[in-house]
């Protein structure tokens, strides 16, 4: 009866759009928790809500008043790695994670006095398999929980009242070169979190624990039998290419790790996601397509069957891993409006399906300079490999667009209902591959690939897209100076926000691009912005700490020019611009 | 369509007489071994390459033979591959990384790792290539190893040492440990079962794994899983190798352990 009547409370306080001061702890919210992510008021998800659309209808900042915003107050986090991620608002409370060593914060509202902090006990081992800085996308909330997972593959639910440990489970091994680094995703009663790392020797999984109790629901791998890949007699594609597509045993080692951004879609009850790259970066070495690396999945969250899958990248030859966000949005895609599922892969291709079953609409170059193929092939879904692009063992390929970090990374776009546009930060990088097939000098086993990383066509790092999704082209590009690794929030009114890695908050109009405002942060941004309401005033927040892949060099010390490849090579002067530090920064008019 | 039939009928029977005399017989086991490179083998039956084997054959029935070639003269592995198994001298290779070139490989049988090794008393915080205090040692390393262009890679290799265990006739692996003790150099990089039996009788040595890293841009692998070598479509030898990798994972691993040969999380190739 209580039960009931806090629900109803809970209800009647969304309906009339204001924040209330209520916990919420009831299985009927917990339910409701969709719902719950319509109130603009609050952030209650990772990527604001299941469709991971990060776009409010919060009114107060305008496009015309924009250039007023000023801090309204700010909170070290602690930490000085990379922060990627961004805060939930649930009621009167801010919740969020810093980087490793991933520290827990609950501030009150209304004085920002931390109601409770947590820091986990990690295994120190972790640090040193962690492939790209130290990051972590945050945590989720779910019936009076926050769900937290630590580096070293920890998922613990915490109170959200008070921060004790409800429970705490086990969900990857270090010493097995695995780390966790994601925002989980709350369905009905499932925690749903991916794996990190594990390049080699693993297979990658997403995993499903129960809310209440922290137990292991199941667990679907990216490679291997229907059995170990959850694919059952109504999967639409191929059944056993998890074996099939590889040769001998090689999928037991497959990779395709899962560590992106995970949807929902409601009414299908479908949870959606991608899957890395397979386990060998030498091409040459594992024939075939290697499903299911690099695949868009669709699955039930209750039992964690696949309903359709599909593979961008078969065969994958270039480190284009397949886990950026799904953005679910109902759009007119070639002038008919579809229940869409969008993808901007890092393989520089925008993908537009039908969510329901998987089936390619467009797939369109989100940077005209991607020139791995030439076109997606929207009958077979295959893309057409330019030849001279492909990585063999053995061969230095030259001028591949984009780079092994993607035209674009995990940093989320926005869809902007508004304008119908994606507004979506991208990476303008290009690499020189050489992969080595596996050798054995006589006792002393040996592989590996050189990669060099440098700056695309035109000399900029990175750039901030509208991408019009009916035509799949780009309306307006804004160049940045780095690759453009922070997330992305718009509101319905017309603004887009995003920050740089050289430290720059911006607001830009997402109908043109241009520049409203910006403001100089105390270090990099590779977070995400959100949005909300307190006290009848609209705020903006985000998380400022640079790192990241695009950062290592930085955040790894290694800034003299000669001291690395690759990552490092694309921002060796990241450092005349932005230092390490981890800060909360938020803003009001 | 008629005509094509005989005739692929012969290519057929050529193609099984020509592999017949390939596959190896039932009731041997021929490997090919070196004959002076500890810990791997030796003439005189050491080595875990050679229990190894030893366990295979008693386990098939087979009558263990053994072609004595050394994989450290000039050519290399590879040389050592079409001396001994592409020249019919011998069936198997005990002991070569997964999906190497050159050979066609069985299931993985061990994961073993790459490691820093230093003497216990430093008490060096050192966990991966990128841990600032390889920066101020001088670091030792085998030559044309992942070890070494993780080094390059970082600069590191300007105050290192290189090391030939691998590619000189008599060198042992073993000298890297000497140079350590000695003080001639402050830590070494280099594969743990190359060192793994030397290091049972020198407990003052710390071991670290050095993990597969990313962390510069380029994909860094200090671990690999190890399998058994036969003759490129030699599935036959293969598909036997494989049955007793299968039905004996944990003899084979309390062998290597034995020896020395230090296992790192075998994960999802030794438990399916």
């Amino acid at each position: 009866m209580n039960r009931i009547l806090t629900a109803s409370v809970a209800t009647a306080v969304l309906a009339i759009g204001v924040a209330g001061v209520w916990r919420v702890s009831t299985a009927q919210e917990r339910v409701s928790l969709a719902d719950l992510s319509k109130d603009p008021n609050q952030w209650v998800m990772p990527s604001q809500n299941y469709a991971n659309t990060r776009n409010s209808t919060l009114s107060e900042i305008t496009p015309e008043n924009v250039k007023n915003l000023r801090v309204a107050w700010t909170m070290s986090t602690g930490a000085t790695r990379g922060h990627e991620g961004q805060p939930l608002v649930v009621g009167d409370t801010m919740y969020y994670q810093s980087a490793y060593p991933n520290h827990v914060y609950a501030i009150d509202l209304s004085d920002y006095h931390t109601k409770w902090e947590y820091t986990p006990k990690q295994d120190p081992f972790a640090v040193s398999v962690a492939c790209c800085d130290l990051v972590n996308r945050g945590v989720a909330y779910a019936d009076g929980k926050i769900i937290t997972d630590a580096l070293d593959g920890q998922i613990i639910a915490l109170s959200a009242s008070d921060g004790h440990v409800m429970w705490d489970s086990h969900n990857a091994d270090p010493e097995a070169g695995q780390t966790v680094t994601d925002a989980p995703l709350i369905v009905h009663n499932k925690v749903i979190v991916g794996v990190s790392g594990g390049e080699f020797g693993v297979r990658g999984y997403l995993t499903a624990y129960d809310l209440a109790t922290g137990h292991r629901v199941w667990r679907a791998y990216s490679e291997g039998p229907d059995s170990d890949v959850l694919i059952g007699s109504d999967f639409s594609g191929p059944h056993n290419a998890g074996v099939s597509t590889w040769k001998g045993d090689q999928w037991k080692i497959g990779g395709g790790t899962t560590w992106g951004w995970y949807s929902y879609d409601p009414e299908l009850n479908l949870v959606y996601y991608g899957t890395g790259n397979p386990g060998t970066w030498d091409p040459t070495q594992r024939p075939g397509d290697n499903k299911w690396s690099m695949t868009i999945f669709a699955r039930n969250p209750d039992t964690g069957m696949a309903k359709w899958g599909y593979q961008m990248t078969p065969h994958d030859a270039w480190d284009y891993d397949g886990i950026n966000e799904m953005i679910l949005a109902d759009i007119n895609v070639k002038g008919n409006k579809v229940p869409a599922l969008v993808h901007f892969d890092r393989n520089g291709f925008a993908y537009e399906l039908d969510r329901r079953n998987g089936k390619l609409l467009l797939a369109n170059k989100f940077d005209p300079d991607v020139n791995w193929a030439s076109s997606i092939d929207l009958s077979t879904g295959r893309p057409n490999v330019v030849a001279s692009k492909e990585t063999h063992a053995g061969v230095n390929v030259g001028n591949i667009c984009p780079a092994a970090m993607g035209s674009k990374d995990q940093q989320p776009a926005s869809f902007d209902a508004t304008t119908g546009y994606f507004i979506v930060p991208t990476n303008h990088n290009c690499m020189d591959y050489k992969a080595f097939a596996v050798k054995y000098k006589s006792g002393f086993p040996y592989v590996g690939a050189i990669v060099k990383m440098y700056p695309g066509p035109g000399g900029n790092r990175g750039a901030v897209i509208a991408y019009d999704p009916n035509d799949g082209k780009i309306v307006w590009s804004d160049p940045e100076r780095f690759p453009a690794w922070g997330g992305v929030l718009t509101t319905t009114n017309g603004i887009a926000f995003y920050g740089t890695m050289d430290s720059w908050f911006k607001a830009v109009d997402a109908k043109t691009g241009a520049l409203l405002w910006k403001f100089h942060m105390p270090s990099g941004i590779i977070g995400n912005p959100i949005t909300y309401m307190h006290g009848g005033h609209q705020y903006v927040a985000l998380l400022s700490g640079v790192g990241g892949w695009a950062g290592i060099g930085l955040a790894a010390g290694l800034t003299e020019p000669t001291a690395g490849l690759g990552a490092v090579n694309a921002a060796q002067d990241l450092a005349r611009y932005t230092q390490l530090g981890g800060d909360l920064v938020v803003f009001t008019l | 369509m008629q005509k094509n039939v005989p005739r692929l009928f012969i290519l057929t029977l050529l193609g099984l007489l020509a592999f017949a005399p390939v596959a190896a017989r039932a009731d041997a086991l021929r490997v090919c071994e070196d004959p002076n490179y500890l810990p791997f083998s030796n003439r005189a039956g050491q080595g875990f390459e050679n229990e190894i084997a030893a366990f295979i054959a008693r386990t098939l029935g087979a009558r263990l033979t053994y072609t004595w070639e050394t994989e450290r003269g000039p050519g290399g592995f590879e040389q050592f591959v079409h001396d001994t198994l592409d020249s019919k001298r011998c069936d198997v290779l005990v002991d070569v990384p997964y999906a190497s070139e050159n050979v066609m490989t069985t299931r993985p049988y061990y994961i073993s790792s790459y490691v820093f090794v230093y003497e216990k008393s430093k008490h060096y915080d050192i966990t991966s290539m990128d841990s600032p205090e390889l920066q101020r040692l001088r670091i030792g390393f085998e030559s044309d190893t992942p070890a070494e262009n993780g080094l390059k890679i970082r600069a590191l290799i300007l105050h290192a040492v290189p090391f030939d265990a691998s590619d000189e006739p008599g060198g042992s692996p073993a000298e890297m440990l000497d140079a350590i003790q000695s003080g001639r150099i402050g830590v070494g990089v280099t594969w743990e079962p190359a060192v793994g039996s030397f290091l049972q009788q020198r407990p003052q040595l710390a071991v670290v794994p050095v993990p597969n890293s990313r962390s510069q841009g380029s994909p860094e692998q200090y671990s690999f899983p190890m399998a058994m070598g036969v003759r490129l479509k030699d599935t036959v030898t293969r598909d036997r190798l494989n049955s007793v990798i299968a039905a004996h994972a944990v003899e084979l691993t309390r062998i290597l352990a034995r020896d020395g040969v230090k296992l790192y999380k075998p994960g999802d190739v030794a438990t399916r």
